[in-house]
């Protein structure tokens, strides 16, 4: 079979696609199909089975700032997924209260999706209410005033246009609030 | 049926028989090269930002966010697609026996990949960004991309049709996988992802990510390492059977690993686990590869002491020995606990893409430039420089951040450090890597110059 792609370009040409194809559609098409929490958004009502909540799609200012978020690039340096490591439930929880990992039915209005790849700064997954508007002006204009040794760029930009900042804003405070983790609701503004 | 082109036909395909006008080839070329340089200042610049934050900091369209899809697609399109590209149609007339199906649409091509990639600088920098990696270009050029890489396509398979030796080298196979397999994986990435939202358009994203290394980058720079090195060394081949085997089993086996990217991610651990197990797979059609080519040099490799290009083709071997090696051991879930989002990764990707497809990109401009100019290189020192401000710049890039990357992820894996400590740490690491940086761009100035220079007529200026 193979030895006669050696002379024949148009047998060459039709085995490198089946191969590619088998592979292909195995792991993009049918994935979905078999695992249907990809895309049905998260909801859970009954404390007795897990950590409560709702997975909804952003509202118009919320979208603003996620444009915001795209345009920048910020999700080159930070990731949003709280993985199945002890370490990343522990880091990214808050007060005393561990992150829930990060589940795909959280993800379904995503668009693009923001995993990332990188974390040169911390992850954002869970980062929704940890801090106020007025913490995230000051770290925006320049992060060093708050964090010392952080290598964030500064944003002047983006304060110094209210309605990008708020929206931006608008957008953090509601990354991982589809589960509702905080025992007492704590969430900052 | 036999592989009656393997062996000395490869190293003695008589030059000249035959005249190809190659013009093509040169204004790919040409291109790439300029693009190598100018997007090597934007890779310095985003390496000195880790060091000196506020460097250009309030400039949105310099800022770190902007600069870095710019560095990622002018280095991975504007660069060394471009510059394989210019190799391919370098290479399949020759192989083929027959001239270029037709220069005009190659001229076509290459004027069309240029407005693409003055395209991409203008959006990039303006913040129109798509939010995928890799596929960060705004759909109206996505389409320009496509219609370029049919072009392309059109002008290769039909040279093919059209060649006089019947039994087809590997290096056409490869070139022909990689037109065909990139069509796809393109479109799944930067189209397919349109209609998907979350876990399922992250799997599309990575699908293509991983294959735009896998199944464009791979191919077409195994298909010029395999004509290269027997060519530069004037030694025939070792195996053909080999080069079948390495062949066929990317061509199974590569689609499949996508998922490895999200390992402990929001993403189903029975796909995370079919990732990790044909990474592993991945080893053989490695392997097939990389034994094939060092055997090829059995008592040959005296040879690299005068040549630049085997120079680079062999150090491109090897690195694409260890990338390849280091890429199935990150998707053991053990070591992606450690390795994964830290800085290790960008020095695996670095050695990859600079490392080994860059070299044999590099190797092939060297060795192609003086012919289709019918000039001899302008400096032959300065192109030996160029290996070693490359080789010892990339080694201390990749090296350093591989120790700070897995430094960092022991760092995080204890929670009680706080996350700015583990960013303080790596200083030391970014200030080296800055430096190599430095080191690989005047080896990239250094061959770039040598090339324009040759192309430009420097020395017969000269000597008049």
């Amino acid at each position: 079979m193979f030895r006669k792609a050696d002379d024949n370009a148009l047998w060459a040409i039709g085995i490198s696609l089946v191969l590619f194809f088998i592979g292909g559609i195995l792991t993009t098409v049918v994935p979905p199909l078999v695992d249907t929490t990809w895309a049905k958004p998260f909801e859970n009502r009954d404390p007795a089975k897990g950590i409560t909540g709702k997975v909804t799609s952003l509202t118009d200012l919320q979208k603003k700032g996620r444009a915001i978020y795209v345009r920048e690039g910020c999700w080159y340096c930070h990731t949003q997924q709280v993985r199945t490591l002890l370490a990343d439930t522990k880091r990214y929880g808050w007060r005393g209260v561990d992150a829930p990992i990060s589940t795909p039915d959280e993800f379904v209005f995503d668009d693009p999706h923001m995993f990332g790849t990188k974390r040169t700064g911390p992850d954002l997954a869970r980062i929704g209410g940890k801090y106020d508007e007025q913490w995230h002006r000051t770290h925006f204009r320049n992060p060093r005033d708050l964090v010392k040794g952080s290598i964030m760029p500064p944003y002047p930009w983006i304060v110094g246009d209210p309605a990008e900042f708020k929206a931006v804003v608008a957008y953090m405070q509601s990354l991982g609030r589809g589960k509702d983790w905080r025992p007492a609701n704590d969430y900052e503004k | 049926m036999q592989p009656q082109f393997s062996r000395a036909e490869v190293a003695k395909v008589p030059e000249g028989a035959l005249v190809h006008e190659d013009s093509t080839a040169k204004w790919f070329l040409v291109s790439s090269v300029t693009y190598f340089f100018i997007v090597g200042i934007i890779a310095l610049i985003i390496a000195a930002k880790f060091v000196w934050p506020d460097l250009m900091g309030t400039m949105s369209w310099l800022s770190y966010g902007r600069l870095r899809p710019l560095h990622v697609n002018g280095m991975l399109f504007g660069w060394l697609l471009a510059a394989d590209m210019g190799l391919a149609f370098y290479i399949i007339p020759r192989l083929c026996g027959v001239p270029l199906w037709s220069e005009k649409l190659g001229l076509a091509t290459a004027i069309l990949w240029n407005i693409i990639i003055l395209g991409a600088v203008v959006t990039l920098l303006a913040g129109l960004n798509q939010g995928w990696e890799y596929a960060e270009l705004p759909w109206y050029l996505d389409i320009l991309v496509v219609v370029a890489w049919i072009m392309f396509g059109v002008n290769i398979f039909l040279t093919v049709a059209q060649r006089k030796h019947q039994a087809m080298y590997v290096t056409i196979w490869y070139t022909m996988g990689c037109i065909l397999w990139t069509a796809f994986v393109y479109l799944t990435g930067n189209f397919a992802t349109l209609f998907t939202t979350g876990t399922n358009q992250a799997n599309l994203n990575w699908m293509y990510v991983h294959n735009a290394v896998g199944l464009i980058f791979t191919p077409i720079g195994l298909a010029i390492a395999y004509y290269f090195i027997p060519r530069s060394s004037n030694t025939p081949l070792h195996s053909h059977k080999l080069s079948m085997v390495g062949f066929w089993s990317l061509a199974f086996v590569y689609v499949w690993t996508g998922a490895h990217h999200m390992l402990h991610g929001p993403i189903s651990q029975w796909l995370q686990t079919i990732a990790i197990a044909f990474s592993l797979m991945l080893l053989i059609p490695v392997w097939a590869v990389v034994y094939n080519l060092f055997a090829t040099m059995k008592g040959q490799w005296h040879q690299l002491r005068e040549s630049v290009p085997l120079k680079f083709l062999m150090s491109g071997v090897v690195f694409y020995l260890l990338t390849c090696f280091q890429g199935p051991m990150h998707s053991l879930r053990t070591v992606n606990a450690i390795v994964s989002k830290t800085d290790w990764i960008p020095g695996h990707a670095h050695m990859a893409v600079l490392g080994c497809f860059s070299f044999f990109a590099i190797a092939g401009t060297y060795f192609v430039v003086p012919k289709i100019w019918g000039r001899v290189l302008h400096s032959e020192s300065l192109a030996n420089w160029s290996y070693w401000m490359l080789m010892i710049g990339g080694l201390g890039f990749y090296t350093t951040l591989w120790l700070g990357g897995f430094w960092q992820g022991w760092q995080w894996n204890n929670w009680s450090i706080p996350f700015i400590d583990t960013v303080i740490a790596l200083r030391p690491i970014w200030l080296v890597r800055f430096f190599s940086g430095v080191m690989m761009f005047i080896g990239i100035v250094m061959f770039a110059y040598n090339i324009l220079a040759t192309v430009t007529g420097a020395n017969e200026e000269a000597a008049a």
